[in-house]
């Protein structure tokens, strides 16, 4: 079955796609991402492609319902894998800056491509690091899914940036950045286009977020020499959270730009990434319990100026 | 109580509900409704009775203002208070129709259809429907109106809506376009294609051999579109080829057999004196008070009437028109001279111009079905969902002439101008149409710099492109190659900032980076183009699986090479 259904509760869509139950969740055997594996038998640079169990499809089966408390549609969109290099004992944090370059321009086609389907409304790219986060595949890559809809955490963003922007004339993110850069004590690594910070507002220890200093609503408007510092500061991110722990660093890194087919938001909305990792410290992780997944409510264990000062102090060869 | 508000920026639900909220107006009721949205506020305007034209309320008006026509090649342009309205009288029985759907008040008045704007705020309508809304303006105030045309509504009816947003006006316009994309249910399926057209080479004086001569001399220009223009048919209303053309479907094919969609002119709503139409079916035009056909516009040294698009007759011969058209192998349609489908007269439904023009619109889109409808001389907002691209300017031409007329007439300078003013419209109401690019380097009076300019412009708003020169001339194919290759890239996001002061700085992002134009003084022209250099090239290949998976393949282009 594949299916969006609604939440009546909540206000949210949920995608019923009973096959991710067949999902391999330990491959034993080798890596599908490698050349001669499952997905590739040509060497390749990088590759964007439709996921073999894909939980939203631009060809999903049609769905009719006059439900008005169970509402349900087409689980219309797409999920691709995206691969960002062909060496799989890689990572982010061990890619060299070049390699990221090509990436953040594969992400730019991708959200560009994709937002000329209609039904588009997000493209939500990010990628899931290390077992403790559900990453079956250790080859370096990410995903990406085209929702039909906005989701609820990305409308909750829309809406609190929006009603900023209403009340003060300009963009929320665009006055973080400036206090950020004034301030200073939460800033984990700072080049002329780009900050990495632990925020003031983060729910997660040593939660990092990117922020461009220039407003732009995706990475399609970073121009060339923005892309390659976005670049160079997710290199420094990622090897910093490696070396803080001498371990590779489980994260979920999320890419936050605006939606598509609705230019509503470009005004109001700052493209921005959020590392959300789930240590809070060597041996101890953070779980998504009972209060964060049924309230939304964090407690962050971590004194987010002290993770910034711990991160600011991991030294990395630039 | 006064429905005049001094400062738009005071304005709030309260005082409008209070001073405008209910009024009885000669012929029935009016109720106007305000709600707070994201940067301003919605005016949901409900009616009763007879309504003509209405005063929604009013403000004092800005010095500065951005002020748009309701037709395709009309202006949009930014005036002062000491801006001089003239339209040569003598052109006004000739293209009055074609300035205004109200030329009675629009001669003597300054008017700006459907929304207008200055650097702080904008107003504007999300649709035209039922009603035409537009504003008036005198050197004091700006009177918010919707003209309903006398139109009888049994019951309360919600009519066009309204927005009042504060803030830039550059980033205010995109915002509202896409407020009445949303409002109109616009689903962009269509892309913004690359082709070719007759007109601005040949005008009238086109044939099948041009035709077969250019179609030889285009392989490798990359187009993917190639319309004839003007010229084919008998007559205006009698849309079978003339001599100097053969039968449709071979037109159609011998397109179609160098790889590109067949694209065809025509002007569907309008119906020359002398064609069948006119001398067998005088009941399928629209009619003047004494029950003459009308007058729309005149033009081909003729009078052309309008077509009556609420006629069931006269709709049944537009829907075979179409399927017709469609059938003999044609896939993109140029429909033009749009605006005679909306003049004010009498018809066979009771109903607004506005409502007539939409029946007709719905015809030709259900019978062409996905192929492309290019809207020209069209009242914009009624076209909203019925049309994939739009004519957004006047005629360009192989001239550049920043002190004619600026009344909608041929001219390169005019016609680029309003690519700037509606840019917001693009990739959101429809593809917008900056017209075609004129690269050839004889037989034209355009300069390099000004063909430069109108190609970029083009390309780096994300335009339609359509090349329109006698491929046999010596043509600019460097600019075009140039143009092409960014191109290839595919889908930019565009903004433009200096709407106001005229200085239009466009910021084009793209797969490849960011590319800016920026325009010191249009009139010369003197701009810069800024190309964001890549630092790392990738090409990009697409592979089908046998399972129906699409695998996206980037490569780096050093590695290839
Ligand atoms: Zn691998
Ligand atoms: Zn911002």
């Amino acid at each position: 079955m594949l299916e969006r259904r609604y939440n009546i509760l909540t206000g949210e869509w949920v995608i019923v796609s009973a096959f991710t139950q067949q999902r391999p969740t330990n491959p034993t055997a080798e890596c599908p991402l490698c050349v001669g594996g499952a997905e590739f038998s040509e060497p390749y640079d990088l590759c964007s492609f439709d996921n073999r169990f894909p939980s939203l499809r631009i060809d999903a089966p049609e769905v009719i319902s006059d439900d008005e408390l169970y509402a349900k549609e087409r689980a219309q969109g797409k999920c691709e894998v995206v691969v960002y290099t062909i060496e799989h004992e890689s990572a982010m944090s061990l890619m060299p800056v070049h390699q990221i370059e090509k990436l953040i321009k594969m992400w730019a086609d991708r959200y560009l491509e994709l937002s000329t389907l209609p039904f588009v409304k997000y493209v939500f790219i990010f990628e899931n690091r290390g077992a403790q986060v559900g990453a079956t595949l250790p080859h370096p890559h990410g995903q990406l899914y085209a929702f039909p809809f906005i989701p609820k955490r990305i409308e909750a963003k829309l809406t609190a940036q929006a009603r900023y922007f209403d009340e003060h004339g300009n963009c929320a993110l665009c006055d973080v950045v400036k206090r950020e850069i004034r301030n200073g004590e939460r800033i984990v690594y700072e080049n002329e286009s780009f900050i990495a910070l632990v925020p003031f507002y983060a729910r997660w220890p040593y939660e990092v977020h990117v922020y461009p200093k220039r407003h732009v609503s995706s990475i399609v408007e970073l121009n060339n020499e923005e892309r390659h510092l976005l670049s160079k500061t997710l290199k420094v991110v990622t090897m910093k959270y490696d070396l803080l722990f001498q371990q590779a660093f489980p994260y979920m890194m999320m890419l936050f730009q605006a939606p598509v087919n609705d230019i509503r938001y470009w005004h109001a909305f700052h493209f921005h990434i959020e590392f959300n990792p789930v240590k809070r410290d060597k041996d101890k992780i953070k779980w998504m319990a009972s209060v964060e997944t049924g309230t939304w409510a964090f407690i962050n264990p971590k004194i987010p100026e002290e993770a910034a000062r711990e991160l600011r102090a991991v030294e990395v060869l630039k | 109580m006064s429905t005049f508000f001094a400062n738009i920026n005071e304005l709030n639900e309260f005082d409008v509900f209070k001073r405008a909220g209910y009024r009885i107006v000669e012929g029935g009721e009016i109720l106007v409704r305000v709600e707070r949205i994201h940067l301003g506020y919605l005016f949901r305007t409900f009616v009763k009775g007879v309504i003509q034209d209405v005063v929604l309320f009013e403000f004092q008006r800005p010095a500065e203002i951005f002020v748009n026509n309701w037709q395709s090649w009309g202006p949009a342009r930014v005036v002062g208070k000491d801006f001089p309205f003239s339209f040569p009288i003598e052109l006004r029985k000739k293209f009055g129709y074609s300035a205004s759907i109200m030329p009675e008040v629009y001669f003597d008045n300054l008017i700006s259809d459907y929304f207008m704007g200055s650097d702080k705020f904008l107003i504007g309508a999300l649709s035209s429907r039922i009603g035409h809304p537009y504003l008036l303006i005198d050197p004091e105030t700006v009177k918010v109106k919707l003209n309903l045309f006398g139109r009888h509504f049994a019951d309360w009816t919600e009519v066009e809506k309204f927005v009042v947003l504060k803030g830039e006006i550059d980033w205010l316009l995109p915002y509202y376009a896409d407020l009445v994309a949303k409002e109109n249910g616009v689903e962009l399926k269509a892309k913004n294609f690359v082709g070719w057209s007759s007109w601005y080479q040949y005008f009238l004086d086109f044939d099948y051999q041009k035709m077969m001569a250019d179609l030889d001399k285009s392989k490798c220009l990359g187009y993917q579109v190639f319309q004839i223009d003007d010229g084919w048919e008998r007559d205006i209303g009698d849309w079978e080829p003339n001599e100097k053309f053969p039968a449709l479907t071979r037109i159609a094919s011998d397109i179609r057999s160098y790889g590109y969609v067949p694209g065809i002119w025509l002007a569907p709503f309008s119906v020359s004196e002398t064609s069948s139409i006119s001398k067998n079916h005088s009941d399928w035009l629209v009619k003047d008070e004494n029950g003459n056909p009308k007058v729309a516009y005149q033009n081909w040294n003729k009078n052309i009437y309008a077509l009556d698009t609420t006629n069931p007759e006269a709709k049944e011969w537009l829907r075979t028109l179409f399927l017709n058209l469609k059938d003999a192998g044609f896939g993109y349609f140029k429909i033009d001279f749009l605006f005679a489908g909306a003049i004010q007269g009498k018809r066979h439904d009771n109903c607004t111009p506005v409502e007539a023009y939409i029946q007709g619109l719905k015809i030709i889109r259900e019978a062409v079905g996905d192929s492309f409808v290019l809207g020209c001389g069209a009242p914009l907002w009624p076209s909203i969902g019925f049309v994939d691209g739009m004519r957004i300017g006047a005629d360009t031409a192989p001239f550049w002439d920043p002190n004619g007329p600026d009344i909608g007439y041929p001219n390169a300078y005019y016609a680029l101008r309003n690519v700037f003013t509606r840019w917001f419209m693009n990739g959101v109401l429809w593809w917008n149409d900056p017209d075609c690019l004129l690269l050839r380097c004889e037989d034209t009076q355009l300069n390099d710099s000004q063909r430069q300019l109108y190609a970029f412009t083009s390309l780096l708003l994300d335009n339609i492109l359509v090349q329109s020169d006698n491929l046999s001339y010596k043509i600019d194919h460097d600019l075009w190659k140039r143009i092409m290759t960014i191109r290839s890239y595919g889908k930019r996001m565009v903004n433009l900032k200096g709407l106001m002061d005229g200085q239009y700085e466009i910021t084009s992002a793209g797969v490849d980076g960011v590319h800016k134009l920026l325009v010191k003084d249009l009139k010369i022209p003197t701009f810069r183009i800024e190309l964001d250099e890549e630092r790392v090239k990738l090409v990009k290949k697409i592979e089908k699986r046998s399972d129906g998976r699409t695998f996206n393949y980037y490569e780096e282009r050093e590695k290839l090479e």
